[in-house]
């Protein structure tokens, strides 16, 4: 039986995900022991756009693809990661290891504690459970299928999807598909099984460096606003920032 | 960096609250493990429940999937990743209270 991770990346005018890619995948061999397959078809579609804090600016955003993660994914066992999902240990190889269909998180939190993440974690009016689309594992089961099946008619009618749920943005996610999409095969009874921890996440109002191989530094304002900082070492995360990501990957230690 | 980022820099405080629960999310993971087919959080509540048992038993893991497990064999992987753990963890902790 084959596994492997697999990483969507399209590059726009500002963001070089398909480099984040190549540099995820070396850290996710050399914790988790298994080989990459980056899917960087170029997109013509750039319908999808949102805002960019860390750039200041509203720039395309190639997040439509990820539902074809089922037939993309040329291994039996897969690891879909955000390109911006930092592997700085082997905490996923314990979701590798389980026996489940197809996992992934169901809770965030901010690492600075500054940001409630409530807000994160659900969505629309009607305050749904989010299960986040950053990492995702499954394997070559029928409910793997139907979930990335069910996720593809929900980005296909994402308008009428949209009004059921009340999401106010316009802007398709793939974390709103997927929380949909699980809910829906489990008939809305929110018993969906999940990674049992939440992923971290670095703000992009947050500054991100790389202090050594798998230790970074997050400096930040506190409420009442006095630098502080705290280091992630030996712990994945989701860097919320491309930019500062962006430079890590540009000058690695 | 210019003068004032240093001076903002050097101003910097380490936020020990936020390092703790960054600790503390990052010690759930660890504490988890997969055996048997099945998803196990080592800690008292795992550790007390097979003590109470012994050979072969069914309990349900941490997806409430009922599981076959050799209890002393289960044991004995919880234990020990729960101290192994613990340790690490006392070692960053004590670290952390170590910064400025």
């Amino acid at each position: 039986m084959t596994t492997g991770a697999l990483i969507f990346a399209h590059n726009n005018d500002h963001i070089d995900y398909v480099a984040m890619a190549r540099w995820s995948a070396q850290n996710i061999q050399r914790h988790l022991g298994i080989p990459t397959h980056i899917v960087t078809d170029t997109v013509t579609d750039d319908s999808n756009s949102r805002w960019f804090g860390d750039y200041n600016v509203n720039m395309a955003w190639y997040n439509q693809s990820r539902v074809t993660a089922y037939d993309a994914s040329p291994w039996d066992c897969t690891l879909v990661l955000d390109a911006d999902y930092v592997v700085a240990s082997d905490q996923l190889q314990t979701i590798m290891d389980a026996d489940q269909d197809f996992l992934c998180f169901r809770r965030a939190y901010d690492v600075t504690s500054v940001n409630d993440f409530v807000g994160h974690n659900t969505f629309g009016d009607v305050r749904m459970p989010m299960w986040w689309a950053t990492v995702m594992w499954f394997n070559r089961s029928r409910h793997s299928q139907l979930i990335f099946e069910a996720m593809t008619m929900i980005r296909n009618n994402w308008t009428h999807y949209r009004r059921i749920y009340k999401i106010n943005q316009a802007t398709y996610r793939n974390d709103h598909a997927l929380s949909i999409a699980l809910c829906l095969l489990q008939g809305h009874t929110l018993t969906v099984p999940a990674i049992p921890w939440s992923m971290a996440s670095v703000m992009p109002e947050h500054r991100l460096t790389q202090t050594d191989l798998d230790s970074y530094r997050v400096e930040f304002e506190d409420p009442m606003q006095r630098s502080r900082w705290i280091e992630l070492h030996d712990q994945d995360f989701h860097a919320m920032g491309k930019q500062q990501l962006g430079d890590i990957v540009a000058n690695p230690c | 960096m210019d003068t004032n980022q240093l001076v903002a820099h050097a101003r910097a405080r380490f936020e020990h609250e936020a390092a703790r629960r960054v600790l503390r999310e990052k010690y759930q993971a660890k504490f988890t493990f997969a055996h048997a087919g099945g998803m196990w959080l080592a800690g008292p509540e795992l550790l007390t429940l097979l003590k109470l048992c012994s050979g072969t038993v069914v309990v349900q893991d941490l997806y409430e999937n009922p599981v076959k497990i050799q209890a002393e064999e289960l044991y004995e992987l919880a234990v020990q990743r729960w101290q192994e753990c613990l340790n690490a963890w006392l070692i960053e902790y004590e670290q952390s209270n170590q910064q400025r």
